[in-house]
């Protein structure tokens, strides 16, 4: 077991700069997710970790140790592909033994090792087939299979579920989870699917263009957004952008809009006063489609706003809908009866909104 | 349970079939009515039939006119050709140039092939590490593009007792007496299998590098963090995956020893004292020095059938369960 600390790390293809700057730590024993879009450095960062890509500048450590210039055998790692990495030629048995069989283990050890990582995973009766005879499913136990089988100080995951169906992928979530917390092994975690972040880890650190944006808990993430980019990234449906002026109303703070005018709460006026006292802002509100309450006739407070279209998702219902220019997207119950066209009105859940400066994108709150 | 079927029953609007229920689930136990028809192959038939013909004219014509020679006494005059009851082929079985011929062409293939292979795949794994690796396949391949023939004469002269290069580095080293290497029985076969193996080592490299790109990264990858080194990662990861390609090679190369031997007519011509006189160099002796055409039939025969087992063979053993799932996986 150990933990991991990734002090200013770069890494650089010829001109391309993958990875910039990054610090991260993880804690021993501890979940740690690195989520962002393709092409955000994420995988770059892990095969840093494995050993298999040069550390360009900065230094990776596994507890105090400085692991910069081991080759992957000596870090005591394992790892997960996304594409699972199986040996074709060699059973799923023999692809759990390999790494036991590298070490020269006791045969009658790896024998009990490999037994016990495919009882956990449920994989017994496939021992003895080949990968080309596995489904996608049997391949990635077979793969985590490898992984644990060694117990490592460290696993790294790859995406290994994304080439999953989704239902299989909603059950490996939980599986996964339950794993590490047995095994209370160190993981990292890379992963461009934001609900298997929120869902399994510890901590998160999202990326994006080789930057870390944020580093936080689950909730946190979520819920506390730094900046314009990760509150549009995170949740799904993405949270709606609409562009305000913040102006000073009678003692407090209000968001106006062609179509809307909205006070900001006491506590949240107090802190965009305390970071920037300056008068007049151009911000931009962000809201999330669920904390949009959409009612389907047009009353004469609330926002009014026009149906572009409804989407039902069986549980819940999509509201596309036209405000002046924007547009927005809103969930409600199946049961809304607005169509095309209809006039309705929304509230904004004034304690969940976030407001965030337009030039910079940072949050106010 | 008869509630069920009879409204999935309107569903279908097939109302004499009955469709079952079983685990929760709509299951249906009858075939379609009628099949829709097959789209006819014959078209692709006629399509290919004027390959088939200049096939047939070009190979299958001449193969059944090797076997009717082998038959008969061939008479080149035009006196024309006379059963001999087998005695084309009951000879053969008391030649004893005819088996030493199969021995030293065992002999001289098996030494090719070993070195060949070795060579070949050791230099591709160099020159898929190396930065310089286009100019060199470049270089590599220059000995490929040469004709047999001036191949064998360019060696006839480093090989010559007077006057070549090598003759003379081995005599001034102290290795080699006064007789030239093509001189000596025990060293002509050296010579010529040096002179292939120089030829054509740059083809099982070509072969080699091609596969050794196929072998995919994240297995080896998976292996190095398994635990594996340089050295186990190329026999546990990629030599298994170049399994199908090392089969190509070594089969184009068998096939070619059992036929080319411009080189060797041209360096010993089968001497010192039909020492290097493998088969194919009698069989030309004996169909187009001495002319007995019906006796070099049956020995041309011997080789083809040989040739075909042996290629069985490899093939047998190359496409083990191992390298077969490789390649379905490679091809993922």
């Amino acid at each position: 077991m150990a933990s991991v600390k990734l002090s200013n790390v770069w890494k650089m293809y010829g001109q391309t700069e993958a990875v910039r700057d990054l610090n991260l730590t993880c804690a021993d024993g501890e979940f740690l997710c690195v989520l962002g879009p393709s092409g955000c450095g994420k995988s770059s960062t892990l095969r840093m970790l494995a050993g298999l890509e040069h550390i360009s500048a900065g230094d990776i450590y596994f507890g105090d140790k400085r692991v910069n210039d081991l080759p992957p055998k000596d870090r005591d790692i394992a790892m997960v592909f996304e594409n699972y990495a199986l040996y074709p030629h060699k059973t799923v048995y023999e692809n759990i033994a390999n790494s036991l069989r590298l070490r020269r283990m006791d045969k009658a050890l790896i024998d009990q090792k490999v037994k016990k990582a495919a009882a956990m995973l449920e994989i017994e009766p496939l021992l003895d087939r080949r990968p080309a005879e596995l489904s996608g499913g049997q391949k990635q136990r077979t793969a985590i299979g490898r992984a644990i089988v060694r117990e490592p100080q460290l696993f790294l995951f790859d995406e290994p579920i994304a080439h999953l169906d989704a239902k299989l992928r909603a059950h490996m979530r939980g599986e996964l989870k339950i794993m590490q917390r047995d095994l209370g092994t160190t993981m990292i975690y890379v992963t461009h699917d934001q609900l298997e972040a929120l869902s399994m880890a510890d901590h998160v650190a999202v990326m994006h263009e080789g930057v870390l944006q944020q580093f936080g808990t689950p909730h946190e993430i979520y819920s506390q957004p730094v900046n314009e980019w990760v509150a549009g990234f995170i949740g799904e449906p993405p949270m709606n952008f609409v562009d305000c002026e913040m102006v000073e109303e009678g003692g407090s703070l209000c968001l106006t809009h062609p179509h809307f005018t909205q006070v900001l709460t006491e506590a949240q006026a107090a802190i965009v006063r305390a970071k920037d006292p300056a008068g007049q802002r151009q911000v931009r509100l962000g809201v999330r489609p669920d904390e949009i309450a959409v009612l389907a006739e047009a009353l004469d407070e609330g926002i009014k706003a026009r149906v572009l279209v409804t989407e039902p998702l069986g549980g819940d219902m999509l509201v596309d809908l036209a405000l002046g220019d924007s547009k927005l997207l809103a969930k409600t119950k199946p049961d809304f009866a607005g169509q095309r066209g209809d006039e309705c009105s929304l509230t904004f859940d004034r304690n969940r909104w976030h407001v965030f400066d337009r030039a910079s994108g940072l949050a106010y709150f | 349970m008869a509630d069920t079927s009879s409204s999935t029953v309107e569903l279908d609007g097939t109302a004499d079939l009955a469709s079952v229920m079983r685990d929760g689930r709509r299951t249906i136990n009858y075939d379609p009515p009628h099949l829709n028809p097959v789209p006819s192959r014959q078209y692709y038939f006629y399509l290919m039939l004027p390959a088939i013909i200049i096939l047939a004219c070009i190979t299958i014509y001449p193969f059944f006119w090797l076997i009717y020679m082998s038959l008969h006494k061939v008479d080149i005059g035009g006196a024309g050709d006379v059963w001999n009851d087998f005695k084309n082929w009951t000879r053969l079985t008391r030649d004893s140039k005819f088996q030493d011929g199969w021995w030293l062409l065992l002999k001289y293939s098996a030494m090719c092939m070993f070195m060949e292979v070795g060579l070949g795949v050791l230099l591709a794994v160099i020159l898929n590490n190396s930065r310089a690796e286009k100019i060199l396949v470049t270089i590599f391949l220059m000995p490929m593009m040469m004709a047999p023939v001036i191949a064998g004469l360019v060696w006839y002269y480093l090989y010559n007792g007077t006057f070549g290069w090598y003759h003379w580095l081995l005599e001034s080293a102290g290795i080699l007496g006064e007789t030239s290497i093509l001189g000596g029985t025990s060293t002509a076969m050296i010579g010529i299998v040096i002179v292939d193996v120089w030829q054509w080592t740059p083809l099982i490299t070509l072969i080699t590098l091609a596969g050794l790109k196929r072998v995919p990264r994240d297995q080896l990858e998976a292996n190095m963090v398994d635990g594996a080194g340089p050295v186990r990662n190329f026999f546990q990861i990629s030599l298994p995956n170049l399994y199908p390609f090392l089969l190509i090679a070594i089969l184009l190369r068998f096939m070619d020893n059992f036929r080319f031997i411009d080189a060797i007519l041209v360096l010993t011509g089968g001497g010192p004292a039909n020492s290097t006189k493998i088969l194919p160099t009698y069989l030309f002796d004996v169909s187009f020095q001495f002319f007995k055409l019906g006796r070099g039939a049956a020995i041309a025969l011997t080789l083809l059938v040989v040739t075909i087992i042996l290629g069985l063979i490899l093939v047998r053993v190359f496409d083990s369960p191992a390298s077969k799932t490789g390649q379905t996986q490679a091809g993922n």
